[in-house]
């Protein structure tokens, strides 16, 4: 046989990875996909749907705000916009956006990866988000909208003082999105320790994982308190347990401590994927290493754990002992050391490298101020005498949404713009990427600076009108004109994507050079992601050319090719090792029916038929079974 | 006559101040008017100041990363690995701390001291407030066995021990003048402490989202010359001043009939009910529905026809009533200060 | 380093040097569950210490023996459970499922015994009536559904190992294992809260 040449053997090998990868065609593909990538555009895609739906309901109380005594929403219309505006951007957009599509999408690819450790849970990731997001706006649709509040205090929540079935909605929904947060918590975590590229140890795995990492445990950890106290609000509710209720030795503030035990920790959930982000776009567009790399892998670990123990911090305006409330206080203080590691990281990486100031760091360096800002309202709660006073007031809703939409939101926009060349293949107008920056950061300030003065002035939060002379109405007027800017910001940043996504100029792999393993393959990505597993002797594996001269030299020769199926390699958890090799499931049925059985057990709890949900629950198991008949042919 | 009109007229525009806002500073963190406030107050401006300091020496920096954008190093000092991460651990875990620990010092020890639950036996006077949807339930323990709604009468340079409890969902008492906010918890009794030198009307607002009139739950704290005080605290500790024309006697009785007293007591009659507020000296006050509309016999006949449309899910209902019984009925609350 | 092709998948399992991922799922599964039963245990005791009488007047103390007895038969049946996981490692599929099929016996007998004390006791502890039988009745009713997960994957378990040993249904019979494991801890640490009201 004559000896091939180079990139003829590469193309007969790639050729046979993409036989053996096809997807299937059109929408049954789609049903039936296990692939990371595309369950990550369904999750991206879905959470832009509820991101609008927060959007809108945001608009509609900022609106009925503009100036005192308006009558643009009634006060039952008032409660439910701002109850599914907490609900929808904390369940249903931020935290998929981030661990569903940013995760999904792109952990694979950073690790060397095809896919992660269980696809076909995945999917199932997928399907019970959107289930669960349908079954939340289902009660607005019939009008039984919740309107408790994103934090739901009872007694107001029981089903004394709330009848109708908006709380049902609420407790239930909740439960029912835990289940895909919790799937998608458990899949990140194991493909992160078995399925990183040979060679990748733990102290060579981009800062991204790491925050990834933490990310899953803290869900692990946070959304059981979540799903008791739901529970148990159920119970209370439709079944007349005691547990919140004061005439059965219930206690209201049980519901308070089980609900922050997981709200605190969520809201770590919330920002540490934008820390991943912004750690990677930074080194990238600053084009040097990120500065005391390890000692910023430890802060994103520590910030997922301390956030376990500074929930009171939410109470203490409801009469606790002072020796309670100082222990968290002082705890709550000790979380600023690794954000502050973080943050000083970052600006010190900027400061000493070359920066490229284009829209993606862009985005970062607005997160950056945001984040201060409001990281700095964040400690003055700290100091217990001032948060008597300021809780409940405008002045946490400024803070709260200096940190989410400003530290969460601003790096997930501008990892859509860095990551856009890659999914797409093309790349965005760049002046429109700067101008949709400037309009948003502008928009963010304009609505949410004027909030800290208002809370000072004594308005408190979740009112649906105010008096004209109480002081507010200047700083109200303001706040709803820069939330039309924000909206601007975002308008402009989405015409800008999609009229870049059919008409932008191609991409090539790496039009950042980036250093981390996405911007190692094609932009998009194949199926397989890569033809080769790469090469990884570094934590900057882009920036090593002779790993990747020796990626095309293997791809030539056939080695950890890995086109018998659809496999990969698992690797040691420490060192990475390879251990063995994996044939991964491809597309299946199950997980679809098995988020429409579970969808059937929680709309039966809803309507209170306890038998029939126990039957879909059968069903679900029975799916289970079936889902679990394939077997690879080698290993698990 | 003129005189009661007169006065009357005054009290209607103070009415209308208090229900607009005022000035628009009496509910504001940064206008304290006592002791508690002020420590609060001043300890915002040392954390502003700090807060400034660290925002913008941030800006600087960053400032400093697009000036000097094609020289990489930290200017003046180079860009060795070891003297970067020297610059994290100094401005990122040092230096916080040190400014955490002092926050936390003089916040949760000096000025938590003026804002904790003041013990019982430093407050001469004590005052029970109930929080309801939509309204403030406020007594007078003690001898005097004073009820009213919606506000709160405090002598001037005096402790006040407030014991705040709801009878349905959490609600918030929030005096911003005068001290941080306690939340009232069926089952539980919170304290807080409210003191003045200063004599004037300051206002509270319920801070703890309470169901559709949470917005419209607000309330008045008068601080008064000692005298003055306890002149208002006899007087509302008193039955009801019995009706001294017939048409009074009317309003009385159609108070009686038509179904308020389910709901409203007037001591003094038999009228008993427990679901809405006191409204034995109802006329005395200068607002009604928490601060919602001034009290005025137009806003009232207002408020009677149709309590729907002004505070839209509140517990009043609509009576059936004629003209005459209605304004028969104002008059007669009008007339009981 | 030339990749392994899949079909020498079944060697490559018994030379596996890492957690199995299934393994490492089940794990993180029961890490998060733990937390939801710690949770329940949590508020058992925030119940408790917030109360002046507990059991609340009326409610007789819960019983000791018994329920401890059972627990324990319980832990007893990760034994035969574990050693089935192991034989099913050596490829004795038998051996594997007459072990697992007399912990299902034990274990479905615990169900059912503890589901008739919990009719008996349904009356005297309402959960309607206090925040004491609500605590108490869920926190056994969600470790007795945890119970009945467990009877169904070790039934499912049996029916793959009868149709012989490969090494993913070697993963399962670890995963199972592991559930048991867990199942009987928190079947403990459950009991010995309710009793401690005693």
């Amino acid at each position: 046989m004559t000896a091939l040449d180079e990139p003829t053997l590469a193309r007969l090998r790639t050729e046979r990875l993409e036989r053996v990868w096809a997807e299937r065609s059109g929408l049954l593909g789609w049903l039936t996909t296990t692939n990371h990538k595309r369950i990550g555009l369904m999750f991206f895609f879905t959470a832009l749907a509820f991101f609008l739906a927060g959007g809108v309901e945001a608009l509609l109380i900022r609106t009925q705000l503009i100036g005192p005594n308006e009558h643009v929403l009634s006060p039952q219309a008032y409660n439910e916009a701002f109850t599914l505006h907490g609900v929808t951007m904390i369940f249903l957009f931020v935290v998929p956006i981030s661990i569903g599509a940013f995760g999904n999408y792109l952990l694979p690819l950073m690790i060397g990866a095809r896919d992660l450790a269980f696809p076909r849970l995945n999917a199932f990731s997928y399907w019970v988000y959107l289930a669960a997001g349908l079954f939340v706006y289902t009660g607005l649709a019939i009008g039984q909208a919740p309107d408790t509040g994103w934090f739901s205090y009872v007694p107001l929540a029981s089903k004394q003082y709330s009848p109708g079935a908006g709380v049902d909605f609420y407790a239930l929904g909740l439960i029912f999105t835990g289940v895909s947060s919790t799937a998608t918590a458990i899949n990140l975590i194991v493909t992160t320790f078995k399925l990183r590229a040979p060679g990748m140890s733990l102290n060579r795995m981009p800062l991204f994982c790491y925050a990834f990492l933490a990310v899953s445990f803290a869900l692990l950890f946070a959304l059981p308190p979540l799903t008791v106290a739901t529970m148990l609000l159920e119970l209370d509710r439709r079944l007349g347990f005691e547990f919140y209720d004061v005439t059965g030795g219930g206690l209201p503030l049980l519901w308070q401590h089980l609900f922050w035990i997981f709200g605190h920790p969520e809201v770590y959930i919330i920002i540490l994927p934008a820390f991943g982000i912004a750690t990677s776009i930074i080194p990238t567009f600053t084009r040097r290493r990120m500065v005391a790399f390890p000692l910023v892998a430890v802060a994103e670990i520590l910030v997922a754990f301390i956030g376990f123990g500074v929930w009171v911090h939410h109470m203490f305006a409801v009469g606790l002992p002072t020796i309670t409330t100082i222990y968290f206080a002082a705890a709550s203080l000790v979380i600023v050391i690794p954000s502050g590691i973080q943050l000083f990281a970052w600006i010190t990486t900027i400061l000493t490298g070359t920066p490229i100031f284009k829209t993606p760091l862009l985005w970062i360096l607005g997160f950056i101020v945001l984040f201060i800002v409001g990281g700095l309202s964040g400690i003055m709660f700290a100091a217990i005498p001032f948060d008597q006073q300021a809780t409940d007031s405008y002045f946490v809703v400024a803070h709260f949404h200096y940190v989410i939409f400003g530290a969460a939101v601003f790096p997930i926009l501008g990892g859509i713009y860095y990551w856009f060349p890659k999914v797409t293949g093309r790349m965005y107008h760049e002046r429109w990427g700067q101008a949709s920056f400037w309009l948003t950061f502008a928009g963010t300030m304009v609505t949410f600076f004027p909030m800290h003065v208002a809370g000072l002035e004594g308005m408190p939060r979740r009112v649906y009108t105010y008096a004209s002379g109480a002081g507010w109405s200047g700083l109200n007027l303001t706040e709803t004109l820069g939330a039309y800017l924000l909206a601007a910001g975002l308008l402009t940043m989405t015409v800008n994507l999609v009229a870049s996504a059919f008409r932008g100029a191609l991409a090539p792999d790496d039009p950042w050079h980036g250093d981390t393993l996405e911007w190692a393959t094609t932009s998009p990505p194949p199926a397989y992601n890569f033809a080769v597993i790469p090469t990884v002797t570094s934590a900057y594996p882009l920036w090593d050319d002779a790993d990747r001269v020796a990626d095309r030299r293997r791809l030539a020769r056939g080695e950890m090719v890995l086109a018998g199926g659809h496999e990969q390699p698992a690797s040691t958890t420490l060192d990475a090792e390879l251990d063995e090799i994996l044939e991964m499931p491809s597309e299946s049925p199950w997980p679809l029916f098995a988020a429409l059985a579970l969808a059937g057990v929680f709309v039966m709890l809803l309507t209170g038929h306890v038998a029939i949900a126990l039957g879909f629950g059968a069903v679900a198991v029975a799916l289970l079974a079936c889902w679990h008949v394939w077997e690879p042919e080698g290993a698990a | 006559m003129p005189r009661r009109r007169h006065r009357a007229g005054l009290l209607a525009v103070a009415a209308c101040a208090l229900v607009a806002g005022g000035c628009g500073r009496d509910q504001s963190v940064l206008h304290p008017e006592s002791e508690p406030a002020r420590e609060i107050a001043t300890l915002f401006w040392w954390m502003l100041g700090i807060s400034a300091v660290v925002i913008g020496g941030a800006l600087v920096l960053l400032l400093l990363g697009w000036l000097r954008r094609e020289q990489p190093g930290i200017p003046l000092l180079g860009g060795a690995e070891r003297l970067t991460t020297g610059v994290v651990i100094v401005f990122g875990i040092v230096i916080p701390l040190t400014v955490n620990v002092g926050v936390f010092v003089v916040a949760n020890f000096v000025v938590a001291q003026a804002t904790d639950a003041p013990n019982p036996r430093t407050t001469p006077l004590t005052v029970a407030v109930v929080g309801h949807q939509w309204f403030w339930e406020v007594r007078y323990p003690g001898t005097s066995g004073a009820v009213t709604a919606n506000e709160l009468h405090i002598p001037a340079g005096t402790r006040v021990n407030v014991v705040a409890t709801s009878d349905d969902v959490i609600h918030s008492f929030w005096v911003p003048q005068l001290n941080r906010k306690i939340d009232m918890i069926p089952g539980r009794t919170n304290r807080v402490l409210l003191e003045s030198d200063h004599v004037g009307r300051y206002r509270g607002q319920c801070a703890e989202f309470c169901g559709l009139q949470h917005a419209h739950m607000r309330f008045s704290v008068t601080v008064e010359p000692p005298a003055r005080f306890r002149a208002w605290l006899a007087e509302q500790a008193r039955d009801r001043m019995p009706p001294r024309n017939a048409g009074a006697r009317l309003g009385e009785g159609v108070f009686l009939d038509a179904g308020c007293a389910s709901c409203h007591t007037i001591r003094g009659t038999t009228g008993r009910g427990e679901i809405g507020p006191d409204l034995t000296h109802v006329g005395s006050r200068d607002t009604l529905a928490a601060l919602t509309i001034p009290n005025t016999p137009p806003e009232l006949a207002s408020w009677i026809r149709d309590p729907q449309h002004i505070k839209p899910g509140n517990r009043m209902p609509a009576l059936a009533l004629t003209g005459a019984q209605r304004a028969a009925l104002v008059a007669y609350l009008e007339g009981l200060r | 380093m030339s990749g392994a092709v899949a079909g020498e998948g079944a060697a490559a399992a018994t030379e596996r040097r890492t957690i199995a991922n299934g393994v490492w799922g089940m794990a993180l599964l029961i890490a998060t569950e733990t937390a939801l039963f710690g949770t329940l245990i949590a508020t058992y005791f925030y119940l408790r210490f917030s109360s002046p009488r507990w059991p609340p007047a009326g409610i007789a103390a819960p019983s000791v023996a018994l329920p401890l007895a059972l627990a324990g038969l319980l832990v007893l049946t990760t034994i035969p459970v574990t050693a089935a996981a192991r034989a099913s490692r050596r490829e004795r599929a038998g051996t594997a499922i007459g072990l697992l099929a007399v912990a299902l016996v034990l274990q479905a007998g615990y169900l059912a015994w503890q589901i008739v004390l919990f009719a008996r006791d349904a009356g005297a502890v309402e959960p309607k009536a206090t925040a004491y039988g609500s605590v108490y009745d869920t926190l056994l009713l969600v470790h007795h559904a945890h119970v009945a997960l467990g009877l169904l994957l070790s039934l499912w378990l049996i029916a793959r190992l009868a149709r012989g040993v490969t090494p993913y249904r070697v993963v399962t019979a670890d995963v199972v294992a592991l559930y048991w494991v867990f199942v009987a801890v928190v079947g403990m640490a459950v009991t010995a809260t309710v009793v401690s009201a005693a």
